[in-house]
């Protein structure tokens, strides 16, 4: 379905001939599934991409969609963007805007556009010495969709969700108009998303983010951390075999092996309370053999020789990151006095040395997360909540609840441990999340996304655990959550009432 | 308006049916308290009350709504620095000292759990039992809440700890201003607070909205919190503090700059002499002029900290830093707290806790303070403290009489910069002239690109005036949450 | 070779990560030449890219998506550099390019193919090169003084653009394999275009044809290696006529031999040249040079290859040997592009692009020689004469370009 040809005209008028389309062609690159569902499930498409330049024209774009009652989503790389579900739809691609703004080496923060990538953000923060957290999806990843679309990554146990460093915010609204948010409404810089007064920057992201579907932001300031590594990515070798050393004086990744559940859990809280370690995490098992093997054949030579399924069940990822030999050593001691109280162990020294090899395996700096859907492409998180470490484990242990039967139908990959508990903020809270492998490829391997989402949401629900999979998989739940379905929807009718 | 006799009669009736005998009150000496003299304002509150439940609370709003009654939220004791629980349009004070109880405070997982009358005087000892630690403000009142503190996002004294300018806040319940009740956060549900399994830390939702944070700076106009949880910190089992004087913020501004991208010092503020001197001095006024005269300019307190294993390890190697990152700036830390030898040993206790003593030290020099904070970036600190002097100097305020505070926040990547103005209430001059110096230097400084996050009284209209799109925003918000504008009228922009 | 429908593992399972778009994690390096797809780079929509082409592909080969106008211009606009497809491969096991490549036949193969490749095809059926010239001037560039030995397995293949358009190189060429003490031989009228531009722009008839003629002449000449100095030259016979021929010939692309002699202390470079170099590595000597093996197996469940499939990632590329000679020589300093080895940026000559669209191959060598004079370089050095030919008729006085044989033949 394409546009009536006078709106064609009028968004042409609005970004020129060159940044618009609606040639069939053009769209095909957008009716193809993104993660999780692969390229065997396919939807209407947009009716046009628009290449907007600048908050002008965004503003211009959404003015005339809403005047022509023109549905539209925003994105900038397709990896998690939201499909077109209505034919008429159009799309804003927004990598054009791709400047980085400021980087204010003394304040921490660097302001940035949505069409900035993490492989264009990173080296230059890493020449200053800074860095910021970086929830996962690889170099080509939208850094502004990422603080606004999604939250947690792997490096927080020291730091924070990307939600603590989404900072001053330019968002169009729905209606067209631009609000700054925060601090740089009121010129007084882009340090601050909160006030003057009751925080707008509540409407720009929860737990989560809107999916594009609620005015579109155009520019972020993000907080930014000290970077302990070096300035310039130290990648050797060639791909896929690249090697990334840091000085392992001062950068070192440990595994240790617990006896179950709470050891496991008790030796976290711990390394939070010691304030050691910047990234302490129970990793995903599988992810992480994906991630660290470089085909599917591969893969299955390790996992199937039952190493990972001996040793990490209940392992806990530790990576010091320290300023000098001396703190490293330390921490060191301080870990072990943890391990060997709560009865750990290191595990199988050959999982161990591949991240002094290569420790962007850890997500340090960008990683190569797609690897994971070398597995048959499809991917299915499920949980995706936060609440403290106790209550992650506590939610961690009813997994096999809704787990098996999946896997005995070998829908899905035998890694009943698949998932990650990441404490943040030093274990004040921390996030877990279950993944699971299933083939889109294959004919007779069904895509059981939706199904999982739903069979882990009733699990949740049964046991009153609080994760997002039940909100995010049936909006039927909202009155379990506080009614805030309806309140979600007020917001809507007072800030988007043409949608 | 509900604010005649007559109709507040009936009100009271239905009030009575609603509360228990002990929680309503109209007695003039009572309603006296929630209208202090310098508020300026005329209007006053015909009723208080103590609600004891959330029920009492929902039931409360919902009369509220149906009679147009203001209600105005306070859970503070006195004396009150800013006007936010003043009822600028009369109605019925909600004090929330009643509901006071510590619900539950989590060692594992550091955390209290606390409604809304809690004060740091109770939180505080209770935590330290149990070998926690509440991250708290600089020296805040023993009476004052504890909710109150996070909701209105108070600096607090250890930077490191907050990710956030909203932080240590987590999750809290609240009743909207139609009377429905809603749960942030991971407090959100699945189900009821009896039946969900879950600690409610995660402060983030539910969904795509940050709820917490609409409530968070309203003063009250968004909702009524009848509890909110906060994070706590393990107790350090070994401190060691030190002390930076200079005459130069902007190099104290830089050094703590410096220390809190290493996370190497747990407290950390700078006071200049007259705060330093304020704070510390125990009889008045010889000891605080002395103090006072004595005491470097500026003066940078840190404390490092170690914790349950190896703390001596753990100071010492953030004394490397410390020593580095000090003599990369040219200035040495010291052990002994310069122009007050001897008095270094009550920094650790005056930072752990409320402000000790009958009177509360911004009181003890003149009587009476008007505070004018803003938030900045530590860079700028230094720009805004020559502005302050400035516009002082204009108003003919005694440069050396001005009180200094920078707390830096978010692990330095913001400041909350603090300028005190004492003065006697007594004298009649010099109260109107420090008056009209906090507006002047209120406007220089919002012109200099200070951020009035929190503003309080007269700067609600300086801010707002001038940013007409976050006003409406603001407005559609308070439409939504408080749609019959009861919730703290006349307050903020609403 | 395989067709369309070979490669729909490939189209289904592609998640639109980016990863073809963008350079890859551990080689980042500044905010500005971070993209590695030109025209993805040059156009913006996401239809020009690896992942739009393949989900194109998919629509073409379900018959959802029909040869309207423009479509057949936005595949040939490709420049087949195959960076999109190393940069997939170091996460997925997909085959981005050869997916490219089989879309590309199959437009030839429903009659869409352009007239421009139409017509170099029939340059090269009847002249044997991609010119149109006298095939009997292939040799011309030949010294007279040279020596050859006609009984030596090995031959200098000089190809088309070296024979007829930069006899330096080919000159050069022998001079370093006559220093080096390499016998050879040259296949004199027998020798044809490789094809390259055959199987770049999808007439796979005729570039069996080709690879087939070439093939049982190196047979029949008893050539067991083939050294060249061209890229495509090389990446062609390692990574094209495996599909169609029985490919058992060792083929070394020159800096590998001079890298050899080299090493074996064969070669001396003496003469010192006072420059700053920055290396282009050519797609087809660097990251799409490594050998095809045929695979007809079956990708099982959870992407399992059986029998195990030998990838082509682009690990083992030739992107040393060329640095190595470089930093040999005396007085020479390399300095490295943002974009370099497996994720060089195309100079805009590859595919059958400079044909039809030479706006478009202008536009990215201009892309290539700003990112060269970042680097503070004053020559670009590459190994192929295909860039050799965007380079040199677009660089300046301020930014030479050189090829690395004659750099070599200078300093000996």
């Amino acid at each position: 379905m394409s546009l009536p040809s006078d709106i064609y005209s009028a968004f042409e008028d609005i970004v020129g001939p060159e940044n618009i389309s609606d040639k069939d062609y053009v769209m095909a690159a957008y009716r193809h599934a993104g993660p999780g569902a692969g390229g065997r499930e396919k939807s209407p498409g947009p009716a046009a991409v628009l290449l907007p330049g600048s908050t002008e024209e965004v503003q211009a774009i959404i003015k005339l969609c809403n005047r022509r009652n023109i549905k539209y989503a925003a994105l900038v790389s397709l990896f998690a963007a939201g499909r077109i579900l209505q034919p008429g739809m159009i799309f804003l691609n927004l990598q054009r805007m791709n400047r980085i703004l400021e980087i204010n080496e003394t304040d921490r923060y660097a302001v940035i556009e949505p069409g900035v990538r993490h492989v264009q953000l990173k080296p230059e923060l890493m020449k200053r010495g800074l860095n910021y957290p970086t929830a996962s999806v690889g170099p080509g990843g939208s850094v502004l969709a990422n603080f606004i679309a999604s939250g947690d990554h792997h490096m927080q146990h020291g730091a924070s969700r990307v939600n603590r460093y989404l900072l001053s915010v330019e968002w169009v609204m729905p209606n067209g108009e631009v609000l700054k948010v925060g601090s740089i409404g009121n010129n007084a810089g882009w340090f601050c998303p909160d006030g003057p007064g009751p925080s707008l920057r509540g409407l720009i992201k929860g737990w989560n983010g809107w999916s594009g579907s609620f005015g579109i932001v155009t520019k972020v300031a993000i907080g930014l951390d000290v970077f302990r590594g070096p300035k310039i990515m130290p990648g050797e070798g060639h791909s896929p075999d690249f090697t990334v050393r840091f000085p392992l004086d001062r950068h070192k990744v440990h595994i240790f092996k617990f006896p179950g559940y709470d050891k496991l859990r008790d030796a976290m809280i711990e390394m939070g309370k010691a304030e050691i370690g910047f990234a302490v995490l129970k990793f995903f098992y599988a992810t992480e053999c994906a991630l660290t093997t470089t085909s599917a054949n591969e893969f299955f030579e390790v996992w199937n020789s039952g190493l990972y399924q001996r040793d990490l069940p209940f392992a806990l990822w530790v990576y010091l990151a320290t300023y000098s030999p001396e703190e490293m050593q330390y921490e060191e001691r301080v870990m072990w006095d943890i391990v060997k109280e709560f009865d750990g162990q290191a595990v199988d020294e050959s999982i161990r040395k591949k991240y002094d090899d290569n420790l962007d395996h850890m997500f340090v700096i960008v990683s190569n997360l797609q690897r994971v859907l070398r597995l048959g492409g499809g991917w299915a998180g499920t949980k995706l909540g936060g609440d403290s470490i106790s209550q992650m484990f506590e939610v961690a242990k009813t997994i096999p609840e809704y787990i098996n039967e999946f896997i005995e139908k070998k829908w899905i990959i035998d890694a009943p441990y698949n998932y990650q508990v990441v404490p943040m903020e030093y274990g004040h809270m921390a996030h877990i999340e279950m993944l699971s492998f299933f083939d889109v490829t294959q004919p007779g391997h069904p895509n059981v996304m939706m199904p999982l989402m739903q069979r882990s949401a009733e699990t949740d629900v049964k046991h009153g655990f609080h994760t997002a999979t039940p909100m995010a998989g049936n909006p039927a739940h909202g009155p379990l959550y506080s009614n805030f379905n309806l309140w979600v929807e007020k917001i809507k009718k007072a800030f988007a009432p043409m949608n | 308006m509900v604010n005649k006799p007559e109709s507040s009669l009936e009100l009271k009736y239905r009030l009575q049916a609603i509360l228990q005998p002990d929680e309503i009150s109209d007695r003039p000496e009572v309603l006296e308290k929630y209208t202090p003299d310098i508020s300026g304002s005329k209007s006053r509150p015909f009723m208080v009350i103590y609600p004891g439940s959330k029920e009492e609370v929902q039931s409360v709003v919902k009369l509220a709504v149906e009679s147009g009654t203001p209600l105005v939220p306070v859970s503070s004791g006195l004396p009150r620095f800013h006007d936010g629980a003043l009822p600028e349009k009369g109605g019925i004070i909600v004090d929330f000292s009643h509901m006071n109880k510590i619900r539950q405070i989590n060692i594992p997982d550091r955390y209290a759990w606390i409604e809304p009358g809690v004060t740091f005087g109770e939180l505080v000892p209770e935590l330290k039992k149990q070998g926690l630690k509440l991250v708290s403000p600089l020296l805040p009142r023993a009476n004052k809440s504890v909710v109150a503190s996070r909701l209105e996002r108070e600096p607090v004294i250890i930077p490191k700890y907050q990710y956030d300018f909203i932080d240590p806040l987590l999750t809290l319940e609240v009743i909207y201003g139609t009377g429905e009740e809603f749960r942030t956060g991971s407090a959100s549900g699945p189900g009821t607070l009896e039946t969900l399994k879950a600690d409610k830390v995660n402060p983030w939702g539910p969904g795509a909205v940050d709820y917490f944070r609409f409530i968070s700076g309203a003063q009250g106009t968004m909702g009524l919190v009848t509890w909110a949880i906060t994070k706590v910190e393990i107790l350090p089992s070994m401190q060691k503090m030190y002390f930076i004087p200079h005459k130069d913020i902007k190099v104290l501004a830089d050094v703590m700059n410096q220390l809190l991208r290493k996370r190497v010092v747990d407290e950390c503020l700078a006071l200049n002499n007259v705060n330093l001197a304020s704070v510390l001095a125990s009889s008045w006024p010889d000891d605080f002029k002395k103090l006072k005269k004595d005491l470097p300019p500026w003066t940078l307190i840190m404390c490092l900290a170690g914790y349950k294993r190896r703390p001596e390890e753990r100071i010492t190697v953030m004394e490397k830093y410390l020593h580095e990152i000090c003599a990369g700036a040219g200035v040495k830390p010291l052990t002994e707290l310069p122009g007050a030898a001897g008095m270094e040993n009550l920094i650790p206790e005056l930072l752990s806790g409320p402000c000790p003593g009958e009177t509360y030290w911004k009181l003890r020099y003149k009587g009476a303070c008007r505070d004018i904070f803003f938030l900045s970036t530590l860079s700028r600190a230094a720009e805004f403290t020559a502005v302050m002097q400035k516009a002082a100097g204009k108003h003919r305020y005694p440069k050396e009489d001005i009180g200094g505070y920078i707390q830096p926040m978010v692990q330095g990547r913001g400041c909350h910069c603090e300028f005190n103005f004492f003065y006697d209430e007594n004298d009649k001059t010099g109260s109107e002239e420090t008056g009209k110096l906090f507006s002047d230097a209120s406007a220089a400084l919002l012109n200099s690109g200070a951020f009035f996050s929190r503003p309080y009284g007269p700067w609600a209209k300086m801010v707002y005036a001038r940013y007409p799109e976050q006003v409406a925003a603001l407005k559609k918000l308070k439409g939504i949450f408080d749609p019959h504008n009861i919730l703290n009228p006349g307050k903020l922009c609403f | 070779m395989e067709s369309l429908k070979d490669f729909l593992y490939t189209m289904t399972s592609c998640n639109h990560c980016g990863q073809c778009k963008w350079l890859l994690g551990p080689k980042m390096r500044s905010w500005k030449y971070s993209e590695v797809c030109p025209i993805h780079l040059r156009y913006g929509f996401d239809a020009y890219s690896g992942q739009g082409l393949i989900n194109i592909a998919q629509e073409i080969l379900e018959g959802r998506l029909k040869y309207e106008g423009g479509l057949i211009e936005l595949i040939y606009t490709c420049l087949t550099c195959g960076a999109c497809d190393v940069n997939c491969k170091s996460i997925r096991d997909m085959e981005v390019l050869d997916t490219i490549l089989a879309l590309r036949a199959k437009c030839v193969e429903d009659g869409q193919g352009l007239l421009q490749h139409k017509e170099i095809a029939g340059k090269i059926d009847q002249t044997h090169n991609i010119y149109g010239k006298s095939h009997d001037k292939r040799f011309d560039w030949m010294p007279k003084k040279n020596k050859l030995s006609a009984d030596s397995s090995v031959a200098y293949f000089a190809g088309c653009a070296a024979a007829y358009k930069y006899p330096e190189i080919a000159v050069n060429t022998l001079k370093i394999l006559d220093a080096s003490g390499i016998d050879y031989k040259v296949l004199g009228s027998e020798e044809y275009c490789c094809g390259t531009v055959l199987w770049r722009t999808g007439q796979t008839e005729a570039f069996r044809k080709a690879a087939e003629q070439n093939m049982a002449v190196f047979k029949k000449q008893g050539i067991k290696t083939l050294i060249t100095s061209c890229a495509e030259c090389y990446g062609t016979f390692r990574g094209g006529y495996p599909r169609f021929v029985d490919m058992d010939i060792e083929v070394l692309h020159i800096t590998e031999v001079i890298q050899k002699a080299l090493t074996e202390s064969k070669l001396k470079l003496i003469k010192k040249q006072n420059l700053t170099v920055t290396y282009h590595d050519p797609c087809l000597l660097g990251r799409l040079s490594e050998k095809y093996v045929p695979w007809n197996g079956e990708i099982q469940a959870y992407g399992v290859h059986v029998p195990p499939k030998p990838w082509r990632r682009g690990t083992n590329g030739v992107y040393e040997a060329p640095r190595e000679i470089l930093k040999s020589i005396p007085g020479v300093k390399l300095v490295e592009m943002p974009r370099n080895a497996e994720n060089s940026f195309c100079c805009g000559g590859g595919g059958g692009v400079p044909a039809v669209f030479p706006e478009f191959t202008k536009w990215a060598v201009m892309e290539r020689l700003d990112e060269a004079a970042g680097t503070g370089a004053t020559a670009v050095v590459s190994a192929c004469p295909f860039c050799q030919e965007n380079f040199k008729k677009t660089s300046n006085e301020v930014l030479k370009y050189f090829d690395i044989t004659e750099l070599v033949a200078k300093s000996l």
